[in-house]
This record gives C-alpha cells, sequence and structure tokens, in this order.
C-alpha cells in the first residue's frame, strides 16, 4: 500500500526534474548566446579600421592645409585633437593612439614641401602612429605608417615662329604616393623679364589632359631669349599644393 | 477501493504530464537569442559601408555641406537590399548635427545592432564627427 503512493510520487518528481532541467537548459542557452554577442570581436577590427582611415584623413587635410600656405604646427594640432577623440570614443576598454611625426631632413614636423627649380615639385607628410588598445575583447598594439605625397614633375621646350614668338609645351606629371592621378587646378607661368605671365587664349594656351596623371601644356609667347622660364602650380583632387620650376629649352 | 487507487494513478500521471509540457511551453515563450552570425555580418557591413565612404574624405565633405540626402543615397546603394537603417551624425561635444532624420526605413520593434564610425574630414581646416549607424534586417 505505503509503496504503491510512493510510485506515484516518485514519477511527479521525475517529472518536476524534468521541467526544471529543461528550463534551465533553455536559460544557459539564452545566457550564453547574450554573453557571446556583447563580445563583438568584429567591432574591434573596425574601430582599428576606422582609426588609420581617420588618421589618413588627417595627415592629408594638414598637408592641405600647410602647402597652401597653413602654419607649419597645423599636423600636428590636428592629430593632437584626433588622438583625443580616438581616446574618448572607445566605449569597450582603453584606446591609446601616439603619434610620431618625422624630423629627419627633409622632413620637419613630419613636413616636406620640396618646390625646386629642377622641374620637381614635392609636397609630402610623413607620420608613425601607434594605436594600443586594452580592454575585455582584445588586447591589440598596431603600429603604422602614414605618408601622404604629391609629387609633380615638369618639362619644357619651345620652338622659336619668328621674331620673339615661340611656342612652349610643358609637360605635366602629377602622382600621389607614386601612382598617377588627377589635379584638380593646373597654372602655368612663364618669365618675361622680371615679371610672371599666365598664358591665357591670346597666347593660344591649350592644356590637355591625357587621363593618366599626364597634361600637356601649349602656348605661344613673345620671349626675346632662347630659355624661357616656366614655373607650374598645382591642386590635387585631395587639395594639396605643389609648385615646380623648369627651364625651357630650345629645340 | 480498488478503483479509487487506479484513478489517482491516473490523476497523478496527468499531473506529470501537465508539469512536463508546462515546462516544455514556458521555454518556448522565453526570447530566442539573437542570431550572432547575422548581426555580426549586419554591423560588420554596415561598418565597411560607413569607411568605404569615407576613403576618399566623400562622407566629412556631404556632412560639411549639411547633405543629408546624398548620404543616405549613398547608404541605400553601399547597404544590401533588406537593411534598414538609421544615421545619426554627432560633433566632438557630442551634440546631433543632422536636424533630419537619415533613415531607409523604421527600425522600431527590429533587432538593431549600433556601428559607429569616427570621421576626420578631408579639409583643410579639419572637422571631427562621431558617426553612428544603426542596422536591421527588415525581413
Amino acid at each position: 500500500m505505503r509503496q504503491r503512493r510512493n510510485s506515484g510520487q516518485i514519477v511527479l518528481i521525475a517529472a518536476f526534474i524534468i521541467a526544471s532541467l529543461l528550463l534551465s537548459a533553455q536559460l544557459y542557452i539564452l545566457e550564453v548566446g547574450r554573453t557571446l554577442s556583447e563580445t563583438e570581436p568584429d567591432s574591434v577590427n573596425d574601430f582599428i579600421l576606422s582609426v588609420q582611415l581617420g588618421s589618413r584623413n588627417v595627415v592629408t587635410s594638414s598637408l592641405g592645409n600647410v602647402s597652401n600656405g597653413g602654419a607649419s604646427g597645423t599636423l600636428e594640432l590636428n592629430l593632437e585633437e584626433w588622438a583625443s577623440l580616438v581616446e574618448d570614443q572607445y566605449l569597450y576598454g582603453k584606446s591609446i593612439l601616439d603619434y610620431t611625426l618625422r624630423d629627419a631632413a627633409p622632413y620637419s614636423s613630419g613636413i616636406w614641401l620640396g618646390w625646386g627649380a629642377n622641374g620637381y615639385g614635392v609636397s609630402s607628410s610623413y607620420s608613425n602612429f601607434t594605436h594600443k588598445l586594452t580592454g575585455l575583447e582584445a588586447e591589440v598594439d598596431q603600429s603604422f605608417v602614414i605618408n601622404i605625397t604629391t609629387t609633380l614633375l615638369i618639362a619644357s621646350t619651345n620652338q622659336k615662329l619668328g621674331g620673339d614668338s615661340r611656342q612652349v609645351n610643358v609637360t605635366i606629371s602629377i602622382q600621389n604616393e607614386a601612382e598617377p592621378a588627377l589635379a584638380e587646378q593646373i597654372t602655368i607661368y612663364y618669365r618675361v623679364s622680371s615679371s610672371w605671365l599666365i598664358p591665357d587664349e591670346a597666347n593660344g594656351y591649350i592644356l590637355r589632359d591625357y587621363g593618366n596623371g599626364t597634361y600637356l601644356g601649349s602656348f605661344v609667347a613673345d620671349v626675346p631669349a632662347e630659355s624661357v622660364e616656366i614655373s607650374t602650380h598645382i591642386l590635387d583632387y585631395r587639395d594639396i599644393y605643389a609648385q615646380a620650376n623648369v627651364t625651357s629649352t630650345e629645340i | 477501493m480498488f478503483d479509487r487507487k487506479g484513478q489517482i494513478r491516473i490523476i497523478e500521471s496527468f499531473l506529470a504530464i501537465a508539469v512536463v509540457f508546462s515546462a516544455v511551453l514556458v521555454s518556448m515563450t522565453f526570447p530566442s537569442s539573437p542570431d550572432l552570425s547575422k548581426q555580426n555580418s549586419l554591423a560588420s557591413m554596415g561598418a565597411q559601408a560607413l569607411m568605404k565612404l569615407d576613403t576618399d574624405g566623400t562622407l566629412g565633405n556631404l556632412i560639411i555641406q549639411q547633405n543629408w540626402t546624398s548620404i543616405k543615397t549613398a547608404l541605400d546603394i553601399l547597404l544590401p537590399i533588406g537593411v534598414s537603417f538609421n544615421l545619426t551624425v554627432y560633433d566632438e561635444l557630442g551634440q546631433q548635427v543632422n536636424p533630419e532624420v537619415i533613415q531607409n526605413s523604421n527600425l522600431l520593434g527590429r533587432e538593431a545592432v549600433s556601428v559607429q564610425h569616427l570621421c576626420a574630414t578631408r579639409s583643410q581646416t579639419v572637422q571631427f564627427f562621431v558617426v553612428r549607424l544603426q542596422l536591421a534586417w527588415t525581413g
């Protein structure tokens, strides 16, 4: 009699145990899922890439500013502000962005503006970065270099047409980080005695764009001397300014 | 007397079944854990779209120009069909910059992920923005 009563209770107890096992298993699966979703390892990679991209934009903009006549300390000021933002906006731990501006010649405070008379002009910026991330998700110590360089190469020849009149051709080649690049603006100057003049329609000025970073400027100028001094000023699509001078030789 | 004992056993068995069945029912009402791979891929897609837009400085320039329509159009193109988004732009001080909503559809009631992107403009005077993109699958 007593044994029969117990067997009925055992069925109920077993049912309760099964039910609690079911519920706890379900809760465990849910909890594990939540923990994993909080980790989001992809967000760390995306943040690192976003910081590298932003650093590149800061260096590019600063070079644009300095090459257009801005203060030489612009790069350092901008990077200081950027590093502070990178530190503040990381939500999963500590983020520190360190930077060193290249000071070895020809760079000074991370900037080199070399606008020579040999047909070569360069506007460049060079900085080393270290990005350290510490937190629950990851420990990352990443070093990278950002070198933004706009190079301008010009060559010129001229041909005597009659009297002092000369046909002048100027070949202009523009590169961004050693890759052909397009210009937003090109201005050619030629020198007559002590004045720099800009050729226009009256000079039959034509600028041909070959689409591969090479341009050919042609014009007719009245210059008594055999050699014509040429200066070319460009602004690339990143708003970085460069200039180069060359002496046009008669052919 | 014997019949009553049998009835009690049947009742006990039904009770046991009811207990197990109710446990199954209760466990079914728990919110399902988010599909992590789907959510992570959505977040990654959002981050990649913002980086793509920022590679040549386009994102920063559009923010400076306050051209919110073009930002929305660009995200419509960069993100796959079936993804809803809502973008908010903040300045360095955390003040919202965009006065109008930049979204393709409402995210209310959807399981959304949030992506944050730091944007430095490519202009001679650098400006910094924090861009927050919320995304959800529409399906």
